[in-house]
């Protein structure tokens, strides 16, 4: 099925809520399969998407998965570290110090530093 | 230059799926490859072939399909989110014991691989989300 | 170089975020609800101009949107204009 021989660099920037929107898991997904098909790709935290990252998320009582935890079992496909706003962190007041991945914190005009290192762009 | 789109958006929220159909028609015309467009999340929503609309609106799948016939265009579904929404081609229709397809045939059902592949392979991504 | 296609109201978090991030050089198109981001005298026009992006609002968009008075730092462009935008920049971020 995988015809590419062409890689690219790709940041998948994450700027929704987990639960509000089918988003986060799409862009979750996404990573998912980017990593099965070993391409070289980031993930980046932005404006409310770091609400994904909020510590004790547990979504039993909804019967649906746990986000959170989809997040923490992202070193088993060797994403070890995302980067993260900085800003939004502290809107909402979110503790990323037990984070099982690497977080990297940058400003505004670090992430658009960022953004301009990659071939493709991809907003969830 | 090589073109695949991702296609997040609703169809039957604001209309940028149909903005989407006419930035590929136009692309094609400009003279670069569209090679796939992928349809993720509610963008699938896009493939239902039973969406009945007031009679004088146009519609995003009108706009898509027209791009498949005409140009062959490759509309990929992921299976995921169609399932999700109650978008059956006739494998899954049988599969999941519908009596019927739902999806129009213009689309092909597919999965992330293929939007990774697209990506992968194309010199533009362009997302429409929203 | 960034290409912003921004389709969210001024009042968004997506308008928000996307500024954060637009840098002197970038354009930035304005679609679908974005295009209330072009109304001429408006907080979210200025703070946009203030970027020194090079700014654009889809035409159809406006014209449905019934937003007649674009400042007159946002160029009206049409769906050909957008794909030619795709060609000029390198990539695209889509905010909504």
């Amino acid at each position: 099925m995988m015809t590419a021989v062409t890689k690219k660099t790709v940041l998948i920037v994450l700027r929704h809520s987990p639960y509000g929107s089918g988003l986060a898991k799409a862009a979750l997904d996404t990573a998912l399969a980017s990593a099965a098909f070993e391409q070289s790709f980031d993930l980046l935290f932005m404006g409310d998407g770091v609400l994904q990252l909020h510590p004790g998320q547990d979504s039993r009582v909804k019967g649906f998965k746990n986000l959170g935890r989809q997040l923490a079992s992202l070193p088993l496909y060797e994403i070890n570290h995302v980067y993260v706003e900085t800003q939004a962190l502290a809107r909402y007041n979110i503790d990323v110090s037990k984070s099982p991945v690497h977080i990297q914190q940058l400003n505004g005009s670090e992430i658009r530093q960022l953004m301009t290192c990659y071939d493709h762009l991809m907003g969830f | 230059m090589i073109y695949s789109l991702l296609i997040l958006s609703s169809p039957f929220s604001g209309d940028c799926s149909r903005t989407a159909a006419a930035f590929a028609r136009c692309a094609i015309a400009r003279g670069h490859t569209v090679h796939r467009v992928f349809f993720l999340d509610t963008g699938t929503l896009a493939s239902a072939a039973n969406s009945v609309s007031a009679q004088d609106e146009d519609t995003a799948l009108q706009s898509w399909a027209e791009l498949a016939d005409l140009h062959s265009v490759e509309l990929a579904i992921c299976i995921t989110s169609a399932l999700k929404h109650g978008m059956f081609d006739q494998t899954e229709a049988d599969r999941n014991k519908c009596p019927f397809s739902t999806m129009d045939p213009a689309f092909t059902m597919s999965g992330l691989g293929q939007l990774v592949d697209a990506y992968a392979s194309s010199d533009r991504l362009i997302t429409f989300g929203g | 170089m960034i290409l912003h296609t921004l389709n969210a109201a001024p009042s968004s978090s997506a308008f928000a975020d996307c500024l954060k991030t637009i840098a002197e050089g970038d354009a930035v198109l304005l679609m679908g609800d974005g295009v209330y981001a072009a109304i001429a005298q408006t907080e979210a026009s200025r703070v946009l101009e203030a970027t020194k992006a090079t700014l654009y609002v889809l035409a159809d968009d406006a014209m449905t949107a019934g937003v007649l008075n674009v400042s007159a730092a946002v160029s009206s462009i049409d769906i050909a204009g957008f794909v030619a935008l795709t060609e000029t920049f390198p990539r695209q971020q889509a905010w909504y």
